[in-house]
């Protein structure tokens, strides 16, 4: 959906951020850069939890009064829905905090859009293969902690089945609760498998402890962006043919799916005035 | 004030410092490069790496010359070896904004009186999962962490602003008097950096800290 230019306002993308991994918060650059090239916004700018400038600082980066906030989060949770309305004092859609007006979106995991970037990672990391000898298995965190966590992924899940993708079979599967990503193998019903990691970057999680759990690192490994080379797909085991791609935030695209988040708000404030 | 406008203020009344960096108005642009190879800038052949993308700032800044994770930008291990040339003060304030995230806008607000600070006690109550846990630090504890872990002595160039709750300032020590301004130059002359609130390092230290001391009180677990 094509966004309104607003050469008046700021954007702030909301990402975690990592004290530990520095390829953590690669991606929200990339898409806050992709986004400032387009010349859609006066200022564009990051802030994060677990880096600098912290989402208390990002009141500061900007002068300008119309600031549009969307979480680069993969699914609506704890973070979205407490930790950023906390440290940017948001109460609702619309927000004014000391004379500046927060628009606060949707995370960008949870629009629809997010399917056809799958679908594109997936046919990256295996090209060659026939989806119809294939399961396509889409990865998350998980936690016990809260529900909506994985429920994006299983959106995700449905609206793949239900496309003409042509997958064999479509699964989910979460680092720490069921199904394991861990078993991937018994998950699988076919020959071929390609695993999408539906996280923001290749973090810790997605690039350093998924590949122990598929067992295609012995242990966890430095960082991508100390590495020569990403993945040595495929990989043969558990007598299957395994793909792992990168993780889905890493795709230039996702920038789309943040303006598009951006549109919808705008639709949705039209429709609330 | 913007920290656009704060900028090209700064710049105009003399200021050529931030943090490691120096700062250069050319006529035709801007010139950012380490302070420590300000004696190589002006040799024509410098070897300094020319960038004209302000957004190389993040890689610049991202690895110490020994490659070294700088989670805290404020670290004053930032690498040698570059100069960016930029054309405009919107692109030397975004390539600054790499180096010293917010920094322009927390002293711009600072000196206009509009600077929230958060205490010590603000920030670790509200952390949550693992880091939960660094909220149950003792004030002494706290005291002495702040003199093994800030100021210049152990590599952070930010002037801490913040006290441990409303009534506790930090007690007097060379990271509490430190003034965020690295390598001796007067105020008129470089742009301070500003702690508003403890890092996320520092709250990583008070869990550790917070666990040896509930280890400390509780021998038998």
């Amino acid at each position: 959906m094509p966004i309104t230019p607003k050469p008046h306002s700021a954007l702030l993308i909301v990402g975690h951020g990592s004290t530990e991994n520095p390829d953590s918060s690669t991606p929200y650059f990339d898409h806050a850069d992709e986004i400032r090239r387009r010349g859609l916004f006066k200022e564009v700018h990051c802030c994060f939890w677990k880096e600098e400038p912290s989402m208390r600082e990002a009141w500061y980066l900007t002068d300008c009064t119309d600031i549009y906030v969307v979480p680069d989060f993969i699914s609506e949770g704890y973070f979205t829905q407490d930790v950023i309305p906390r440290e940017l004092e948001l109460t609702g859609p619309t927000t004014t905090v000391r004379g500046k007006t927060f628009h606060y979106c949707l995370p960008v995991g949870v629009h629809p859009s997010m399917t056809g970037l799958i679908l594109r990672r997936a046919k990256e990391v295996a090209p060659d293969i026939d989806p119809a000898n294939t399961t396509l298995i889409i990865t998350g965190h998980g936690t016990g902690l809260n529900q909506n966590s994985t429920k994006a992924i299983r959106d995700q899940v449905d609206l793949i089945i239900a496309s003409d993708a042509g997958y064999a079979h479509v699964t989910d599967a979460y680092m720490e609760e069921q199904p394991f990503i861990a078993k991937w193998d018994e998950l699988a019903t076919t020959p071929n498998v390609v695993v999408v990691p539906f996280f923001i970057s290749d973090g810790l999680h997605s690039y350093q402890d998924i590949p122990v759990m598929l067992g295609i690192e012995p242990e966890v490994g430095p960082a991508a962006s100390q590495r020569e080379v990403f993945r040595h797909n495929p990989y043969h085991l558990r007598e299957k043919t395994l793909y792992y791609s990168s993780a889905i935030g890493t795709e230039r695209h996702l920038a789309d799916v943040i303006l598009d988040q951006i549109a919808d708000f705008d639709k949705e404030l039209k429709v609330r005035s | 004030m913007s920290p656009t406008t704060f900028l090209e203020q700064s710049l105009a009344n003399g200021i050529h410092r931030i943090g490691q960096i120096e700062v250069r108005a050319t006529g035709s642009g801007f010139q950012l490069f380490h302070a420590d190879d300000l004696a190589l800038v002006d040799q024509p052949d410098h070897g300094l790496t020319v960038h004209h993308d302000p957004e190389v700032a993040r890689d610049i800044s991202t690895y110490s010359e020994d490659g070294t994770y700088r989670f805290t930008k404020g670290q004053t291990n930032l690498k040698r070896g570059w100069i960016m040339i930029l054309d405009s003060i919107d692109d030397t304030r975004r390539a600054l904004d790499h180096f010293y995230p917010a920094a322009l806008g927390l002293v711009a607000a600072q000196r206009d009186g509009t600077l929230q600070i958060e205490t010590l006690r603000e920030k670790l109550n509200r952390q949550t999962g693992m880091y939960r846990f660094a909220r149950n630090i003792s004030d002494a504890g706290a005291q002495q962490l702040v003199q093994e872990v800030c100021g210049p002595a152990h590599q952070c160039a930010k002037w801490i602003l913040w006290k441990l709750d409303a009534e506790t300032p930090l007690d007097d020590s060379e990271a509490s008097r430190f003034r965020g301004i690295p390598g001796n130059l007067p105020e008129s002359e470089a742009i301070p950096l500003v702690c508003r609130e403890a890092c996320n390092h520092f709250v990583a230290e008070c869990r550790k800290v917070s666990k040896a001391e509930h280890a400390a009180a509780n021998p038998g677990g």
